[in-house]
């Protein structure tokens, strides 16, 4: 685990990314993996959000008061940081073409895997908790819609390609999750017995498919399949994510710590601390949805029945009154 | 107009001679047209004698209004309502003239004549109003021209087209594109009702997608989709709401910290009120008067929290003396303006990088009314907080650039500006016959942070030293097209980061 810190640039880096939920430090799948590469790298640095701008590519970045490592800059976040000689884990290993290649395979199967996922193989709450939860709600809603259309013209899907593309997807996911896991074998990490960012790029990916997608995702239950990858990644998060070796900035939302999980049962409950602002409001208005449907079906069936007026009990709290 | 010939005879004559059919005047034996226009004269004169010195009782029975084929009746009702309560012909000829007025100010009618006759022969004492409007054939009109917002502080070009009473209710309906020099660009359509539903104040709407580029000044370019209403327009006092669609972006990838961590999408709802009053003879070269100005806004009142909250107030107060002389004057002023975010944590959190005060730019104090914004010899954005642009290079940290243009502007949350402007005629007959004049000013101005506990490193010293200070000299050109100030500005006091510059500037504005 050596890393390779020029002395002139050991200022204070901070890391900007984008919010902490379900369980991890952050879920949107670009900004993970620089978050596990600076920590295998045992770097000090700080953490900053940046809830306003989801539909950014420049997000995630590392950056000092004047240096700044852009996402969309020189091949992204980490080959940056390498070039610039601030953190190096791939010495050794970068030219190796079976590492270049796994590399490859990882950035555009597994990707293309959990962009689909999260934007068009599932109902979409995964992918608003991460990036619009902040956000007024018709900005979010906006913005929420453009990024679906984004990623079917991106990924190639469209009416008559949906269903082919899909199987598609799913069937190089599954080949790549095959291919790693007979490559990582009982080993602890993938090359050379030391974390490398192959190491970080899949851990990131494995860990918002395992942590922040539903429980009926198809992509999931893939991964689900190869029970060594997913005893690395439970092992490598309580290693390096849970422990919390260098702490991150303490006014930044703090990762809540869990032990390994229970694979095959339900979704463990979310911890206390994740029931924020947001979570709070979103269980309100669901409450009134569901009251409002409820109202109404009622009101259907009294006036089919043509009965008298039925009287709602509405659980509500804001002194929800209809006229029935 | 108000015809005030024969219909006013005629009811003089029903006011001297009650029983008097309307008709009667086809019945008067027949006189020679001389007698009868002295007897017309002189019954005039009696009339006028009798308004002048006492009260001619008067009614109005009916308003019946011709002409409007489109137009709904229920708008023109409403423009002329005063008509109807008129208790003296005084009264009616006054309320008369307002209704004309009124009708003529909504734009949408090529004509518009209001005539008093005389009420139905059996109801003595009463006159019927006959308002005939003739509509405009024209209901489109395009408009393209080189105009200056003051807001803008730069030439923009507009061109807009006008749709009138499309629905009858003397709705105006107008798209405009406007591009302006500082590559602003905004495209926009708005409507404006005369009366909505039982609202008497007229009220405006507007939906403008607009672009701003201050990537040299700020690293950052903004653009806002917007809907703003305008629910309260008098002379004096203006309310208007404003939901709009903020984004910030960086393409070039340059911009300091500050201005990285405030990229992105934000709703901004506000409530904006004016309050202004300009009593100066003409806002171009003021000799006499005063003018205020007072403009508070409130943001964030849309029910989601998380909407950009701010309280923000400026005032403006101009004050001309003349001098007596060579039509010289001098002006002075004094601008401020403050702003700070509410809500939770709000000593903490940093105000919205758009909404904060800027200093700098060409306009002229004298002329641009509303708030503190310019201090010649200041570039745009040219003084108060500002950070380091990002270092790119071989090494970060090489050395070799102009440090002034790698920093970003970032404005500040109090501003403070004053002037002094001695204006006067020169001496030559040629210039002075076209109004070219010359002036002579001081102008200062500060720009500091309060937000993000800076207030607390903010003393008093501290304060009075933040204060820039220049003065200079020029000349005044106003043309037909526009108005062009030809200065020589001496920086008196800068600080280290200012882009100010001691020299010659010009500077452009709109010539109205």
């Amino acid at each position: 685990m050596d890393e390779a810190i020029q002395s002139e640039q050991q200022q204070h880096l901070t890391l900007v990314i984008r919010k902490a939920c379900f369980g991890l430090p952050t879920a949107c799948p670009s900004c993970l993996p620089v978050y596990i590469y600076l920590k295998f790298a045992n770097v000090p640095f700080d953490l900053s959000y940046n809830l306003t701008f989801p539909d950014s590519d420049q997000i995630p970045y590392v950056d000092t008061d004047t240096y700044v490592a852009y996402n969309n800059e020189k091949g992204g976040v980490i080959e940056s940081l390498k070039e610039d000689n601030i953190v190096n884990l791939d010495a050794g290993v970068q030219n190796l073409p079976e590492w270049v290649s796994t590399m490859a395979m990882i950035n555009s199967w597994l990707s293309d895997a959990i962009l689909y996922e999260l934007w068009v193989g599932s109902d979409g709450s995964s992918a608003h908790k991460i990036y619009y939860s902040d956000l007024p709600w018709p900005v979010g809603k906006l913005l929420y819609l453009k990024q679906v259309h984004n990623v079917k013209q991106l990924l190639g899907i469209s009416k008559e390609t949906a269903e082919r593309r899909e199987e598609e997807i799913y069937r190089r996911a599954t080949m790549a999750y095959q291919a790693l896991s007979t490559k990582l074998g009982e080993e602890s990490f993938f090359s050379d017995n030391r974390p490398t960012s192959l190491d970080a790029f899949f851990l990131g990916h494995a860990l918002i498919t395992l942590y922040a997608l539903p429980e009926t995702s198809v992509l999931r239950g893939k991964l689900l399949e190869q029970a060594n990858l997913v005893k690395y990644a439970d092992k490598l998060k309580a290693e390096f994510l849970d422990a919390g070796s260098s702490s991150p900035d303490p006014s930044s939302s703090s990762v809540p710590r869990r032990g390994p999980s229970n694979w095959g049962s339900k979704p463990k409950g979310q911890p206390k601390r994740e029931r924020t602002q947001e979570e709070k409001s979103f269980r309100r208005k669901a409450k009134y949805f569901l009251v409002t449907q409820m109202v109404a079906v009622l009101v259907f069936l009294s006036l089919l029945g043509g009965s008298d007026d039925t009287e709602v009990d509405a659980d509500g709290d804001d002194g929800f009154d209809y006229d029935g | 107009m108000v015809e005030k010939e024969d219909p006013i005879s005629e009811v003089a004559e029903d006011e001297e001679d009650y029983d008097e059919d309307e008709d009667e005047e086809e019945e008067e034996p027949p006189v020679t047209s001389q007698s009868r226009m002295r007897n017309d004269r002189e019954r005039m004169e009696g009339l006028l004698r009798r308004m002048s010195s006492e009260r001619v009782p008067l009614r109005v029975h009916d308003v019946i209004i011709k002409g409007n084929n489109k137009t709904k009746e229920s708008l023109i009702e409403a423009e002329v309502q005063a008509l109807k309560t008129v208790t003296s012909m005084q009264e009616l000829l006054q309320a008369a003239t307002i209704a004309n007025a009124r009708l003529q100010k909504l734009a949408i009618f090529d004509s518009v004549t209001v005539t008093l006759d005389s009420g139905p022969p059996d109801l003595p004492g009463t006159s019927n109003v006959i308002v005939e409007v003739v509509e405009s054939k024209n209901r489109v009109t395009g408009d393209i021209g080189i105009f200056t917002k003051p807001e803008a502080r730069s030439w923009s070009l507009e061109s807009s087209l006008k749709l009138k009473n499309m629905l009858g209710h003397g709705d105006i309906w107008d798209g405009s594109l406007s591009y302006g020099w500082d590559q602003t660009s905004e495209i926009s359509t708005g409507v404006a009702l005369p009366r909505f539903m039982k609202l008497v104040n007229p009220v405006t709407a507007r939906v403008s997608l607009l672009s701003q580029d201050w990537l040299k000044f700020s690293s950052y370019k903004e653009q806002a989709l917007g809907l703003s209403l305008g629910l309260l327009s008098t002379r004096n006092h203006d309310l208007a709401y404003n939901l709009s669609w903020r984004t910030l972006t960086d393409p070039s990838q340059m911009a300091c910290k500050s201005v990285r961590s405030q990229l992105g999408h934000n709703l901004l709802s506000h409530l904006k009120y004016t309050f202004k009053i300009d009593k100066r003879n003409s806002p171009l070269r003021p000799t006499r008067g005063f003018a205020f100005v007072s403009t508070s806004q409130l943001g964030g009142i849309f029910p989601d929290y998380r909407s950009v909250r701010f309280i923000r107030q400026e005032f403006d107060l101009r004050y001309a003396l003349p001098l007596g002389f060579a039509r010289a004057a001098i002006n002075f002023g004094v601008a401020g303006g403050v702003i700070f975010p509410w809500g939770g944590g709000f000593v903490n959190t940093p105000v919205s990088l758009p909404d904060r005060f800027f200093l700098g730019g060409n306009s002229s104090p004298v002329c641009s009314l509303g708030g503190p914004t310019s201090l010649l010899g200041f570039k745009t954005r040219g003084l108060g907080p500002s950070e380091p642009r990002r270092e790119v290079g071989e090494k970060a940290g090489d050395a070799g650039f102009d440090p002034s243009s790698e920093r970003d502007f970032l404005g500040g949350d109090l501003a403070v500006t004053a002037f002094a402007d001695l204006s006067f005629d020169l001496p030559l007959k040629v210039l002075r016959d076209s109004n070219i004049h010359g002036h002579a000013f001081a102008c200062a101005g500060s720009l500091v942070k309060l937000t993000e506990n800076s207030f607390r490193d903010l003393s008093f010293q501290k304060y009075r030293d933040s204060f820039r200070r220049s003065a200079g000299f020029g000349l005044i050109v106003p043309t037909k097209l526009f108005r062009m100030e030809v200065n020589y500005c001496y920086i008196l006091r800068q600080h280290e980061h200012d882009r100010a510059k001691t020299g010659v500037q010009f500077s452009f504005s709109s010539p109205l």
